[in-house]
């Protein structure tokens, strides 16, 4: 400051002597210049680093939220699924007496085998989770033990001994104690890395925003300071460093803030609709247990009637607790219109049941339960269930539609802010090495 | 010859091989001498050194006495029951009686158990429940409504029968129950239609011999049960393990969790009958009355319950009954004398 402004062009060819001339003293006004660039460049590299590895980590975090979060979350729902239908399904083959129909011992299989599946899936991708790896843990553990007591209930069931139901009654507490429980902790625990997840997919970017900031700022002054010294209006330089870093800005901008809100869309109507879907599932086949169980029981038994009611309750009625009504609300597809039918013909199919029973028809309640009769309890449970899974399925499309989608915008977003970086850089080198030249 | 011949070649061939193997050690051994000295523990990933063993459903290790037996009971004859009068046709209870208001309902409410193999069972086969206690619930249908099948069996646990009848949840509980004083003070008792006697189970090999070998082993009862307060009695204590139904001790048993199950040597022999490799071992040491439950202020319905025993006894179908559930398993017997007071 304060010295004469100098403006020979300085010979071609002598920049980087020049520059180090200059750097020698941060008093006169190339070595002002010098640090000046030296601050911008500094500046652009990291607020280009930082902005690019944010952006490939958000790719990264959607790219991570289809593969590998939301399919977890739903196989531990799957092994939930798979393991409260067998328990229900080897109930109700045991009210059918004699030896069970062949397709509710198929199912069973079927569901043992999904199950086994989705705990290995689920144990190969623990990560470092050591809540996780305790449920699946109980998992691995328990689930042997369960179908070891079962094929010894049948067995004995076999032979005419009632040894059987004993078996029978010791694996499915079992399984309700000990298996059940894990499950669904297995699934809340991935269910809330999910929303971690989508929380972190739709933050706001502070390190690169605050380096954007502090760099058009940092350029800007520099251009002024460049025009009061230089008298010259435009450092073409610097201003295409600065159109750079514009440009990289809107451009961040408008991907984050369009794929926040895709995120969110897939949250809402997607993975946050299919938890209360998936939590109405598990209500409807613990009550679908507690159904059959009330039977095998033959008596109220340890209050599976009383559970039935306060489960049912979630999935019918006019209430904030009906899970089905949360779920229309946040998006109405046709499969939880249906499955909301379905739920209220599975209520009036069960109180037909409590109707037999209670009035001495026991072998007729049995019939109304398991029979494949278009209005019995199975029937009605069946397409309940059915239309839940359709349901969750949907939900589920949502889900990945939304967060495909918003991983789709940031396509080129990590190497496109890189390259506009190395532009600003540039930019702000050519600009300053030709005011530095006059100097010469 | 030909095996032989290959075995030496192959013997011969070996030998060179197992010396360069050992050589390959000790030549690593001098190069990295840390590996062969300093020893590193390997590491093992799911190492799981113990189990939860399943266990049948409200399984409880040294169970409370029942209150029953704490509060002082006056000194009765257990067996005499109320006398029977002449029996009514059936169909055409006297008006105002318990019996009519049953017949009025349509149908006998009978607390039965499910789980105890040839008294009161639900046959896995046919889906129905079967067994010596279940025919005595069929005659008492009969003669109330000319129909045994007018009846709604309700499966209670042994701990249940009680308050069951004192609620009035049920007419009547034919479950292996045994008539004492302590329950007469609640409920009312038939007449004796079988006289059972508590004895040990075991597994076949298993070195106890009798109920005074029992001290210290883990025994299974059902919860409620007068074998688990004889349990309670004997002067070796054994451990106990309290279940909801037999059939759970059974489990137990054949989990290799129990040593042995006591209760009433026909319990017992439907356990037998599932399991050939287990056995009865020493004396009755107890004798159990066993009388179908009413309720205490069904004094008519007693009565009524004595007359169709009467009568069964009678006519023989007490006998075929017996026959059919039993004989084969517990040997022949003869329908215990009624014993009566007014």
């Amino acid at each position: 400051m304060g010295q004469p402004m100098v403006t020979t062009a300085p010979p071609a060819g002598d920049a980087p002597s020049a520059l180090r001339r200059a750097g020698r003293s941060a008093t006169t006004t190339p070595g002002r210049l010098s640090v000046v660039w030296a601050v911008l460049v500094a500046l652009t590299v990291a607020a280009g680093l930082v902005s690019a590895l944010t952006a490939q980590t958000k790719q990264d975090t959607l790219g991570d939220l289809v593969e590998q979060r939301e399919p977890l979350a739903a196989a531990a729902q799957q092994v939930f699924r798979s393991l409260s239908d067998a328990d229900a399904v080897a109930a109700s083959a045991f009210l059918s007496g004699g030896v069970e129909p062949a397709a509710l011992r198929e199912r069973y299989e079927l569901d043992i085998a999904q199950a086994g599946a989705a705990i290995g899936d689920a144990a190969a991708n623990l990560g470092s989770d050591p809540v996780a790896a305790g449920h699946v843990s109980t998992l691995s553990r328990q689930l042997p033990v369960y179908t070891g007591l079962v094929a010894t209930a049948r067995a004995n069931n076999r032979q005419g001994y009632p040894a059987g139901a004993a078996y029978l009654r010791e694996a499915s507490g079992l399984m309700r104690s000990k298996i059940l429980p894990a499950a669904e902790a297995l699934y809340s625990g991935d269910y809330d890395q999910l929303k971690a997840a989508q929380a972190d997919a739709r933050s706001f970017p502070w390190a690169p925003a605050a380096l954007a900031l502090l760099l058009l700022i940092a350029l800007i002054g520099a251009q002024v300071y460049l025009t009061r010294k230089t008298n010259r209006l435009l450092n073409v330089g610097l201003a295409v460093a600065t159109a750079a870093v514009l440009v990289g800005v809107v451009w961040a901008s408008a991907v984050l803030f369009l794929a926040a809100g895709k995120v969110a869309d897939g949250e809402r109507t997607g993975s946050a609709q299919a938890d209360v879907l998936v939590h109405a599932r598990i209500n409807a086949l613990k009550g679908r247990a507690d159904e059959t169980l009330t039977l095998v029981a033959r008596g109220d038994g340890p209050g599976y009637e009383a559970e039935w009611g306060q489960l049912v309750d979630t999935l019918t009625g006019d209430g904030p607790a009906n899970l089905l009504r949360q779920a229309r609300d946040m998006a109405g597809t046709d499969p939880i219109t249906a499955a909301m039918a379905d739920a209220d013909a599975w209520r009036a199919a069960h109180q037909r049941i409590r109707e037999l029973d209670d009035s001495g028809q026991y072998e007729n309640a049995v019939l109304a339960a398991i029979g494949s009769d278009p209005r019995s309890a199975a029937t009605a449970f069946g397409e309940l269930d059915s239309s839940l899974d359709s349901a969750i399925r949907a939900a589920r499309t949502e889900f990945a539609t939304a967060t495909s989608g918003a991983g789709a915008l940031t396509t080129g977003l990590p190497l496109g802010l890189g390259a506009l970086a190395v532009v600003a850089a540039a930019g702000i080198s050519t600009g300053i090495r030709e005011r530095l030249r006059e100097y010469r | 010859m030909n095996v032989g011949i290959m075995g030496v070649t192959t013997r011969r061939g070996g030998v060179p091989v197992r010396r360069a193997g050992v050589l390959a050690v000790l030549l690593a051994c001098a190069l990295g001498a840390t590996a062969c000295t300093g020893r590193t523990a390997p590491v093992d990933r799911a190492a799981v050194s113990s189990v939860d063993r399943p266990a049948p459903v409200g399984v409880v290790a040294d169970p409370p006495t029942s209150s029953g037996d704490a509060a002082p009971v006056p000194p009765c004859d257990p067996r005499a029951s109320l006398r029977p009068g002449p029996l009514p046709k059936p169909g055409a209870m006297p008006e105002g009686s318990t019996m009519r208001a049953i017949q009025d309902r349509g149908r006998l409410i009978a607390g039965v158990d499910q789980n105890t193999f040839l008294f009161g069972f639900r046959d896995p086969t046919t889906n129905k429940l079967s067994g010596f206690d279940i025919d005595r619930v069929y005659e008492i249908a009969a003669a109330l409504f000319g129909d045994a099948d007018r009846v709604q069996f309700k499966v209670i646990t042994s701990a249940e029968r009680i308050d069951a009848l004192k609620r009035g949840d049920v007419d009547v509980v034919v479950r292996t129950m045994t008539a004492t004083c302590a329950r007469w003070a609640e409920i009312n008792f038939s007449a004796i239609y079988y006289t059972a006697g508590q004895r040990v189970l075991v597994e076949k090999e298993s070195p106890i011999a009798s109920a005074d070998q029992l001290g210290g082993q883990t025994v299974c009862a059902a919860k409620g049960s007068t074998s688990l307060n004889k349990l309670r009695e004997l002067t070796a204590k054994p451990r106990l393990l309290a279940v909801d139904n037999w059939s759970d001790c059974l489990v137990l048993l054949q989990q290799g969790q129990v040593s042995a199950v006591s209760t009433d040597d026909t319990i017992l022999a439907g356990m037998v009958a599932q399991d050939p490799n287990v056995k009865l071992v020493g004396p009755r040491f107890t004798e159990e009355p066993y009388g179908i439950g009413i309720p205490k202020q069904n004094e008519d319905m007693v009565r009524f319950v004595n007359g169709v025993l009467a009568q069964s006894i009678a006519a023989g179908s007490w006998t075929a009954s017996y026959d059919l559930w039993l004989r084969a398993k517990i040997g022949e017997a003869s329908p215990p004398p009624a014993t009566y007071r007014d």
